[in-house]
Formats: C-alpha cells, structure tokens, sequence
C-alpha cells in the first residue's frame, strides 16, 4: 500500500550551530534537575577552571603588561603549543571528551555532515575547558594589544579564536579516530600501540623542555619558538605577536595556517563521525571468541583464571577478566595504565641523566636513590589502582545481575581486586625490573617491588571505598573515551582523592628507603607485599560492609540516564 | 514453613522520584502456583513495583516477601528463591550465550556440571545454540530475551519475577516460551509478569492485577476481573483510555 507522503522540498527552518549550542544547554540543565550535589559538583569544577583560566590568563599577559617585547613570542609559542597539546593528549590519556550530545543520537536526523560537525564544534564550545583555554589565551591578546595597538590585538583575538577550534577540533577527531579503532577488530593493537608511542612521546619532550630551561640560553630557545609558531601547534597563537612586532605578512600565512588546519581537522572528524554513527549498535569489538570447547563452565573461565574454584568467587573473577579484555572502554584505561605507568617512573629517575651526561658524569642514575624510585613506584602502584576508582561505573545496569544473585559485597570486591591484578601484576614487575635494569641498580629491585605492591595494595583498598561511594554512570556510546556532561570534573577529583590517599598510606615506604638504608633493600619486598595485600584485604572487608548496605543506590548511580 | 506463605506478597509499596510517585501503596499477594499476570498502561509503574519486589530499587515504604521471607531484610534467603527477568537492566552482554549461563550458575552457587548440563538443555530449547559463541550484545532483541529468561530459569527458582518478557519475541519463540512457563507452573512454580499484551495475559494466567498510576485497579483471578467482558475492554475502562479519531493527527494522512 503505497502511503503518499510529501517531501517538503527544504526543511521550513534551518538547522544552525546556535541549536545544538540550546541543546546542549538544555540537556546540561536537564541533567542537574534535583541532583544538588552535582550542581555542587559543577560549580566546584567552574571555580576550578577560573582559577587556572587566571592564573594563564596572566602568564600569557605577562610581556604584555610588564611591556616586555623580548619574551612575547616565545611565550605565545610555547604557551599557545602546550595547550594544543594539552587539548590533544589529555582527553586520549586520562580526562576522555564531554559527550553530553552524542553524535550517534543525530544519525537518524537529515542533517547535512557539515551542518553536523560545526554545530557540534560549536556545542563543544560550551563547556568548561574550552572557556577556561579562552580565558587564558586572552591574556595573548592582551600582550599584543598592548605592544602592538588594536590591529595587533584584533588579529590576536582572531587568532585566539582559531586556536581554540583547532584544539577543539583536533581532541575531538583524535578521540574519535582512536574510537573507531579500538572497536575494529582489525587495527585495535595498532591502536594500543600507537596511543602507548604518543603518551611515550612526552616523556622525551620533558626532558627537552627540562634540559632548555637549565640551559637558560635565550638565543636558542627563541628560535625554537620561531620554528614552534610555524607549526600548526603555534601558528594561532603568535599571529597576534607577530603584528605587533611588525610582521604583518607573516601574521596572515599563519592564520591561513590555522585555517587550514582547522580545515583538515575538521573534514578528518566528521569522516570519523560517520563511521561511529553507522555502527552505533556494538560499543566493543564484536569478536567470536575462539577457544576452548566444552562446557559453558569451561568457556567462561580464560586460561589464567584457570586455577580459580568453580564458584561464585571463580565465576566473577572470570567474568571480570573477560571485560577488562572485551570492553573498549576498559582496554582503553589497561593501556593507560600501562603507558603512564612506564615514561613517569623513567622520567622521573633519568630526569637528571640528561643534566649529567653535559658534565660527564657517570651513566646512570645520577640524581636517583632509593628514595626517590620508592616515590616514583608509589605513584605508579596508586596509578594503576586508581583505575578502579569507578569499576562498578564500566558494568553500568548490567550489575543488577549480581544484585539479583545476591553475591555478598566482600566477595564482590574481592573478586574485582583479583581480576584486575591478574592483568596489572605482571605489568607492574616488568615496570620494575625494567626501571631498575635501565637505572643499573638490580639490587634496588626489592624497594622498588615492595613499594609499588604496598602502594598498590593501598590503593585497592582505597578505590574499593571510592568505587562504592563515588560511583558514576558512563555513557552508553561506541567511544571508549565519552564521559558524561559533568563527570570530566568527577572523575578527576576522585581520581586525585584516592591517588593521594594511597600515597598518602604507603609513605612509610619512602622514609624507610630514606633511612633504613642497606637493610630496608632486603626488608621492603617482603615487608611490601604484607602490607599491599593486608591493606588491600582490609579494604575489601570494610568497602564491602559498606557496599552491602547500598546496593541498590550503588546500580541506581551506576544506571545511564536516557 | 514456605508453603502456607503467599509466593510474593507486597504490602504497601511505594515509591516516589523527585516529585513524581511513581507506585502509591501497592499491596498484592500472588498465591504459590499461580500464574500471576500484572497489566497497566506505560508508566503505571509496572517496572517501578517489581523492581522494588525483587531488591533491585529500594522501596520509600512497604515491604516484600518472597515465600515468607523478607526481601530487604533477609535478602540472601528470599534471593536463592527468585529467579528475575528485568526489564531496560543490560544483561552481562559482552559474554557470549553459554558463558553467561555459567556465570549465573556459578553465582547461585551450583555444582559446575549441572550447570554445563542445564545451559546446554536450555540454550538447545530456546534455538540459542546456533548462536554459538556470538555475544550476547550481537544478539537481536529477542534473542537477548530469551536468553535473559534462560539466567531466570537456570537455577530452579521457586518464583519466577518477569517484566515483559513477550515484548520483542517472535510468534514462535512466544509460544516456546508460553510453553516452558506452563511447564513450570505445573511443576508447582509460580510466575508473575508484566505485559500489555491482553491475548497472552488471558491466554495464560490465572490471576490478574491491573495497575495504573501507581496503583492497584483492579485484582484478582482471570475469571473475577473479566466477568463476561473481553479483558481488553476492562483494562481500557479502568485506564481510561482515549482513541484518536476525527480532526488530529490529520496531516498524517495526506
Ligand atoms: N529512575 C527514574 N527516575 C525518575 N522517574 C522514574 C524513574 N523510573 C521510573 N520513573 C517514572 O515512574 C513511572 C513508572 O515507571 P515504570 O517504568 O515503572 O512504568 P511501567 O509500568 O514499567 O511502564 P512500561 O509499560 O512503559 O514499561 C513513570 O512515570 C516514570 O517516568
Ligand atoms: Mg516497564
């Protein structure tokens, strides 16, 4: 039967970037309906990001208003490149992207791609980090208006603008390029790979930006600006400068740079964004698993949860060992944990090397001690717990099936701690070993082994009690680095409360590296792994009392709002 | 003890979200062996009052008991007696069909061999055996359904909570299903399910409680709420619904 439908040859009103904008407002209003703490939350996260927007702001503005020409550049350059790449990396690494609009919920819409990308550019506009980045680059504008009159200034502003789009732009079609990959099946350990080189890449960069600084040659550094504001990292952001120091012409290629990057980032997002809106359906790679035949018993339990007892215990520990490999979203944060797990710890301890190596000192180790590899194991052990700090957030509502099955919250976390270990353990040794054969200190392995598993133990304990109480939903998107509107600040105050917490507890680690001396690198392993499991076992049977008591509320946070 | 108790019995249930009541004192009492069909419109709360039923959303007031045992006081031993379908809850979907199964055994404390047993038997049953090992978020909605069902079922519960557990299913499936929960009443299980499929209610139940806005309509058995009307013709007189006809919704038909 044929329905005779008229197509209205143009849509009666056009769509504009300013509709996503009031959408996205709107589904931000929606969201803190009758939940004050996260209105609490959301301003707290707002006066965060003013204070650092200020603290900028007046950095930038400095040669501006101390009337300094000498440094502008340079200051614009690096200021302007280390926000790019901060806006680049960040979300990838640790902080994911705002995803209050999901891209996939437009699919069905006749939307033109183009009307798609620039009104969800322009939504992306309105959160927090991209006003807090604008507020700071003003103080670029500042800079050149005061030392170049308006022309500088507007050209500046324009600039400004042009910067923060790219950073935009840039973080949105990095994340949703690494999405698409984590998902196919096909390129996903490239992927791996490719987001462990990136996050490695910083750790060479510090040390470049380290060794500049102590060398304090000027001359030097400014043409490593020079060469920095070419690039479409700093090109924006000296465009103002660069007018008001009399390069005119040079202003223009830059912003003709900018646009032009602006450009092809854009085209690369909305390509991405197409293929993330076709395959909405599956959030993880759809892949058959292939193995072991047998009983569903026997395929539940992965080769290295083979030694577990067929029981509640055993099946959860399989199950959770499952996830951490099937869902992307969970890979994506192992492969975190596994980067920042290894440049911090390297660069931390070989900060120094590159100092001594001017001075011909001996290879190796030069400013590190014990002390100082406890300290940086410590943060590695609270990193690596610290991925727990929302666990019960990655099952969302499928945790009800625990609920229903009743499984006691001390067995629960138990379970979860166990799994998890059964991936980052080995990691965590091999970070070891490896840091102390590059430092050339194989008898520093038992501090650097008892410090880490104390720490990571603490943190255990301590992400069971955060995961319990500080729990969040996450969206049920195809992007493993999607956060809800909101949780970007949740996350990282959590983060930092149980990071610091753990450290906090395993400090006695540190002081006794600092003053047990010979005697404490026999002692700190055994004395680590007691404390580590003790602290960790003691964590699960307080968190899960806790846990017992508000299960219910625990799946009610945990459940995406639709 | 459990045999002179009601399977379920809620007294006085009630939840509110923000400012909406979502269920206004609900009391009901589903008798051991009977095949309990709870009806209402979107929203009556359906999904509200048996998720507070069961444990998974906490009741502002009221309480429920499963065979006599209270479900938020003694959650263990009333939870070992149910078996649960939620509805709009995802299942652990990145499992495939047969693991999931285990993992549900395994957490209700079965002996591993009768659950390779049973997962076989019921993945065979509900036609989820050519699935293979596919996950089960690649599995169509039906197919998601049913092998929800199979979780419920898998460890023998004496009731048997469903929501909406036709919604989706193919006609084939649906009578495969019908059949397996009448097996299991005559087996001396019980079952409560929500629905707004009328033809299934009056196909299978016993008893009906008709629920809108968050409160009980109408209750009773089959024969008591329908009298010698059709059931449908009840269920729109008690919910007060409208047709559209006439003048709206005109443009639909150009
Ligand atoms: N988490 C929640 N927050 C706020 N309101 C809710 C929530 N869950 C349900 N409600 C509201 O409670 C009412 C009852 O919802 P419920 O899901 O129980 O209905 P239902 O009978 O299952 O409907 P349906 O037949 O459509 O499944 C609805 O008005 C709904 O808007
Ligand atoms: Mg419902």
């Amino acid at each position: 039967m044929a329905v005779p439908v008229t197509v209205p040859e143009r849509p009666a009103r056009r769509v504009s970037a300013w509709h996503f904008v009031r959408l996205k407002l709107r589904v931000l209003g929606n969201n803190f309906r009758g939940q004050t703490w996260r209105v609490a939350l959301f301003v707290l996260g707002v006066l965060f990001g003013l204070w650092f927007a200020a603290v900028g702001f007046f950095l930038l503005a400095v040669p501006g208003l101390a009337g300094e020409s000498r440094y502008a550049l340079m200051i614009a350059a690096f200021g302007g490149g280390l926000l790019t790449l901060g806006w680049l990396l960040l979300p990838l690494v640790f902080f994911g992207v705002d995803e209050t609009l999901d891209p996939a919920r437009f699919a069905l819409l006749p939307l033109s791609r183009r009307t798609l990308v620039t009104g969800l550019l322009a939504a992306a506009l309105v959160s927090v980090p991209a006003l807090a980045t604008a507020i700071t680059a003003a103080g670029l504008v500042v800079t050149a208006g005061v030392l170049g009159g308006w022309a500088a200034a507007l050209v500046g502003a324009l600039g400004v603008v042009l910067g923060l789009l790219v950073c935009l732009a840039g973080a949105r079609a990095l994340t949703s390029a690494f999405a698409a990959m984590l998902r196919s099946r096909r390129v996903r350990d490239l992927a791996a790979v490719l987001l462990a080189v990136l996050a490695a890449l910083l750790g060479p960069l510090q040390l470049l930006v380290l060794a500049a600084v102590r060398q304090t040659d000027w001359d030097r550094l400014d043409g490593v600006a020079r060469v920095v504001g070419w690039t479409p990292f700093g090109a924006p952001w000296t465009a103002g400068v660069d007018v008001a120091e009399g390069r005119a012409g040079a202003a223009v290629v830059k912003l003709l740079i900018a646009v032009a990057t602006l450009g092809v980032l854009l085209f690369w997002w909305s390509r991405s964004l197409e293929s993330a809106m076709v395959g909405t359906a599956s959030s993880g790679p759809a892949r058959t698993p292939r193995g072991v035949a047998g009983g569903a018993v026997a395929q539940l339990f992965p080769r290295a949860v083979g030694w577990a007892r067929r029981d509640r215990f055993g099946a959860l520990v399989a199950r959770e060992c499952r996830y951490w490999w099937r869902d992307a979203r969970r890979r994506a944060n192992l492969i975190t944990v596994a980067v920042v797990g290894v440049f911090v710890p390297v660069m931390v301890n070989l900060g120094g090397f590159s100092f001594s190596t001017e001075g011909g000192a001996a290879f190796g180790g030069a400013d590190s001690s014990p002390a100082l590899v406890s300290l940086s194991m410590i943060f590695v052990g609270a990193l690596a717990a610290v991925t727990l700090a929302n666990q019960f957030g990655f099952d969302g509502s499928s945790y009800a099936a625990n609920l229903i099955a009743g499984v006691p919250g001390r067995v629960e976390l138990r379970a979860r701690m166990a799994a998890f270990s059964i991936y980052v353990v080995p990691m965590l040794l091999v970070i070891a070993v490896a840091l102390a054969v590059v430092l050339g200190r194989p008898e520093w392995l038992g501090v650097m082994g008892g410090a880490l598993f104390a720490a990571y133990g603490c943190g255990l304990a301590i992400n069971a009690l955060v995961s319990v109480l500080g729990a969040y939903s996450l969206p049920e998107s195809s992007n493993p680095f999607a956060l809800n509107s909101g949780a970007g600040f949740t996350k990282g105050l959590l983060t930092l409360v149980s990071m610091v917490g753990s450290a906090v507890v395993a400090v006695p680690f540190v002081v006794g590296a600092a003053l047990l001396g010979d005697v404490w690198l026999w002692l700190a392993l055994p004395v680590g792994l007691a404390y580590g499991g003790g602290a960790a076992l003691l964590g699960a049977y307080m968190a899960g009392d806790t846990l017992d008591h508000r299960q219910p509320e625990l799946l009610a946070d945990v459940t995406p709002r639709r | 003890m459990t045999d002179q108790h009601p399977a379920l019995s809620l007294r006085g249930l009630a939840k509110r979200f923000d400012t909406k009541v979502a269920v206004a004192g609900v009391d009901l009492a589903v008798p051991t062996g009977s095949f309990y069909g709870l009806l209402g419109p979107n929203g009556a709360g359906k999904t509200t009052t048996l998720s507070m039923a069961v444990g998974l959303l906490r009741p502002d007031a009221g309480e429920a008991r499963v065979l006599g045992y209270d479900v938020w006081a003694d959650p263990v031993r009333a939870k070992s007696l149910l078996g649960v379908m939620p509805d709009g809850v995802r299942l652990f979907d990145r499992l495939s069909g047969a693991e999931l199964l285990a993992y549900h055994g395994l957490l209700r404390g079965m002996d591993p061999a009768v659950v390779d047993q049973r997962a076989a038997e019921l993945l065979d049953v509900l036609a989820l055996a050519d699935a293979g090992r596919t996950l089960v978020v690649d599995y169509s909605a039906g197919m998601k359904k049913k092998i929800g069902l199979a979780c419920a079922l898998l460890h023998g519960p004496r009731l048997l909570v469903l929501d909406e557990p036709f919604e989706a299913v193919d006609p084939v499936s649906a009578a495969l299903i019908r059949d397996i929960l009448h097996r299991y009443v005559g087996g001396g299980g019980t079952v409560i399910f929500s629905s707004h499929v009328m033809e299934v209610v009056e196909r299978l139940c016993s008893h009906v409680a008709i629920l809108a806005e968050g409160r009980i309509k109408r209750v009773g058995t089959l024969a008591e709420v329908r009298g010698d009307r059709s059931l449908e013709d009840v269920f729109v007189e008690v919910v007060g619904g409208r047709t559209a006809t006439g003048e709206e919704l005109s443009w639909l038909s150009r």
